[in-house]
């Protein structure tokens, strides 16, 4: 497996939206075989490592990297007015850059709907899990909560950044400090995490499915799944995106292959 | 009746040769693509559609408007999301490329043909086929492309009628755009008439329809030349 | 907003009287614009929907355009005045996400391949919202893409299934989707096909599988009535241009 021939690479490395026909054949007909380009099978991830306190300056952060995706996630907290529909919670606030540094596809300028999509999956699954206890974040009710703002900042598009970026999230945030003792409220203490949500991406391709898709793999992809799960094997959050349909049936399958292999990450990098 | 309106994804047939126009095969069904009514011919089923856009085929022939002059090409706008090239060459007789404006200027009207269209929706129109030819009278009315095969009729017979009965001269481009001229009366009721037919396009028994929408406009023409005369009086 | 009320279902029935798999009602109109190339007005309970479809046109600017297909653009847009607070008009993230997997939901449908270099404009304004706007967008949608002439596969059907007190529930209601445990919005093709999913809430793995099961039966209602809107609206029509709506036509057009 390891002698495989990659003749896509460089293609790749031109543009991430030119694909030959020919290598995308090839990719299919391994895929029909059982195989993926890198040796992998259809259900693991590429190799993963996590440091965290890598920004000197955020209450927390996380660098990521997954296969040849590598991601930075900051965390800043300060004190601020909660939503007026919630007044006794603190508040989470998430954003994603795709800085032109990541990709040549990637342009400066405002977060558009790829971006937007990243982060509010991420932010649906640490919200939904109730992963932060949100209530301990109320200073007093209706004027002062703790603000979170979590930054996912995408160094290098290898693919399947989704998931980078919510193992990222969680990482930073349990690694994260409240920083009271700055804005004279106490004592810092280290932010309530109570569960660790985990995304896991499958996409459909040969009518296999396949998790932590490349990027290459990415762009053969008509669906691309994600599902978060939380420790008890509990699901935060769901988004299917791409042109092509899922059946019910795989819509299953991937749930379940998506519980063993956050359980596999968890276990590995995440327990607190 | 309601078997005959059909949706898109409703199963039309199991014979996968008969798949028509507005029709797609599915394993081993026939199946609509589109909104419409369904049309059982001996050969083909096929569905012909309530609303939609001209699409050009090569020879279809339509009516333009000229909407930019550039090099050695007119750009047509002709009732579809794919814009008409005229060439210079394709002018019934040599001109100067200096002096395209003169012959056809931006907002001018032809007759014209679609001469090719290629993979990449190029569409191609020329003046140089007979009964082609830039207008200069008349009036242009727009119906929904869609509904022109009922404006034409069974092999043209609706046009003859139509024709023959209001007596005018008219032209009917494919693209939805119909040409008429004639007096001013008769340009009037011809109008009125073709939308009639766009309204009643989905309806059966159409020719017998409109003959009797053309008898009652008949009289009613006859009986305001008639009050006119009393008004005389 | 209001509080949470205690218990979501009573005696088998809901806050509202429902059951648990019953849908709010829905009204459908057809081609209420003039302007575009087909449209849709939805009620579906309290919410009002208006859907519009432009296109195959033109598509600029230019180096948006696809060789081989058609593009679909989906805009989600909230009125001000939809929900209790005004919302500052324009995108806002949520609006745009919901565009995006809203467009995502017809791709598979629309024949795009048809009509390459062109777009495929659909518009969803809401004017009044109370939950399940979403969804209510995408059948408002499915129908104006027909009413377009639009060639498709078939029509794509949505619903939203949720958890309340512990049980699996069909098309939230306002304090289901505030106050419930999970809210799943899904839309499928009469064949069964997920074409959008999303989730948010606490499920288990079978709950979910319930939930899927239940959005089945949600969608199969759904397209029942998109159906008989597309079909009635030209039986009414014969009826009302004198009443011989028992009479086949002929077809008898030349093609």
């Amino acid at each position: 497996m390891g002698e495989t021939p990659r003749p896509g690479r460089k293609v790749m490395q031109m543009s991430d939206d030119v694909m030959a026909e020919i290598h995308r054949d090839y990719l299919f007909n391994l895929v029909l075989k059982g195989e993926r380009d890198d040796g992998r099978a259809f259900d693991e991830f590429r190799d993963i490592s996590i440091e965290t306190g890598v920004a000197g300056m955020a209450e927390g952060s996380a660098l990521v990297t997954l296969g040849d995706t590598q991601i930075l996630v900051g965390v800043k907290i300060q004190p601020g007015e909660p939503f007026p529909d919630t007044p006794d919670v603190g508040v989470i606030i998430t954003n994603t850059e795709l800085i032109p540094m990541a990709s040549p596809e990637y342009e400066a300028g405002p977060p558009r709907e790829g971006a937007i999509e990243i982060a509010r999956v991420v932010d649906r699954g640490i919200r939904e899990s109730k992963a932060i206890d949100l209530e301990k974040l109320c200073m007093v009710k209706g004027e002062k909560v703790w603000i979170i703002f979590i930054d996912i900042h995408v160094l290098n598009n290898g693919g399947n950044i989704i998931d980078a970026a919510s193992i990222g999230s969680i990482a930073a945030l349990l690694s994260t400090t409240l920083p009271a003792e700055r804005y004279g409220l106490g004592e810092d203490s280290p932010l309530p995490v109570r569960d660790i949500p985990v995304a896991v991406t499958a996409i459909e391709f040969g009518g296999e499915l396949l998790l932590d898709p490349s990027l290459e793999e990415g762009k053969l992809a008509g669906t691309v799944y994600t599902v978060i799960t939380n420790s008890d094997g509990s699901i935060s959050g769901m988004q299917k995106s791409g042109a092509e349909p899922l059946t019910i049936d795989q819509a299953m399958r991937v749930v379940d292959m998506a519980g063993t292999a956050a359980a596999k990450i968890r276990e590995k990098f995440l327990e607190v | 009746m309601e078997r005959n309106i059909v949706i898109p994804g409703d199963v039309v047939s199991d014979n996968v040769k008969m798949s028509g126009s507005g029709t797609y095969v599915h394993g081993d069904e026939v199946r609509a693509s589109v909104y419409g009514l369904l049309n059982i011919g001996e050969r083909y089923i096929s569905v012909i559609p309530l609303a939609g856009k001209y699409i050009p085929h090569a020879s279809d022939r339509v009516i333009g408007i000229i909407t930019e002059v550039v090099y050695s090409n007119w750009i047509v706008d002709i009732n579809s999301p794919y814009e008409g090239l005229l060439h210079i060459s394709q002018y019934p007789r040599r001109i100067d490329s200096e002096n395209m404006s003169r012959y056809l200027k931006v907002g001018d009207s032809i007759l014209t043909m679609v001469a090719s269209v290629d993979a990449g929706m190029k569409v191609e129109l020329t003046l140089r086929e007979q009964e082609l030819r830039v207008l200069s009278n008349g009036r242009i009315v727009t119906i929904n492309p869609t509904k022109m095969p009922r404006v034409i009729g069974r092999s043209g017979s609706m046009i003859r009628l139509l024709k023959s009965e209001i007596g005018c001269n008219m032209f009917v481009g494919q693209n939805g755009r119909i040409w008429i001229n004639g007096c001013d009366d008769c340009v009037d009721l011809a109008i009125q008439t073709i939308r009639y037919i766009e309204d009643n396009a989905h309806r059966p028994g159409l020719t017998e329809r409109v003959q009797a929408f053309l008898k009652a406009k008949e009289k009613t023409r006859y009986g305001k030349v008639h009050e006119s005369r009393n008004d005389e009086e | 907003m209001s509080e949470k009320p205690e218990h979501f279902i009573v005696d088998g029935k809901r806050l509202d009287g429902r059951s648990v798999d019953e849908l709010r009602p829905i009204k459908i109109k057809l081609s209420p614009l003039d302007r575009a190339d087909g449209s849709c007005y939805l009620e579906w309970g309290r919410n009002k929907i208006m859907a519009a479809v432009y296109g195959p046109r033109e598509l600029h600017p230019r180096h948006r355009q696809n060789l081989t297909k058609a593009v679909v653009q989906y805009r989600y847009n909230m009125a001000a005045f939809s929900v209790d607070d005004r919302i500052r008009p324009g995108h806002s993230r949520r609006s745009i996400e919901i565009s995006k997997v809203g467009r995502d939901a017809f791709e598979y449908v629309v024949f795009t391949k048809f009509f390459p270099k062109t777009a495929v404009d659909i518009f969803i304004e809401v004017l009044q919202a109370d939950a399940g706007t979403r969804t209510a967008g995408i059948n408002a949608a499915s129908l104006a893409l027909a009413d377009a002439g639009i060639p498709m596969r078939g029509l794509v059907s949505a619903c939203a299934v949720g958890k309340v007190d512990g049980e699996i529930v069909l098309d939230l209601m306002k304090e289901e989707d505030n106050f419930g445990e999970a809210d799943v919005p899904i839309a499928m093709t009469a064949g069964g096909k997920i074409t959008h999913l999303q989730m948010d809430g606490n499920l288990t793995r079978d709950e979910f599988y319930e939930a899927l099961k239940l959005a089945k039966i949600g969608c199969d209602k759904v397209y029942k009535l998109q159906r008989q809107a597309l079909i009635e609206r030209y039986s009414k029509e014969y009826a009302e241009n004198g009443g011989d709506a028992t009479t086949r036509p002929e077809g008898d057009a030349d093609e």
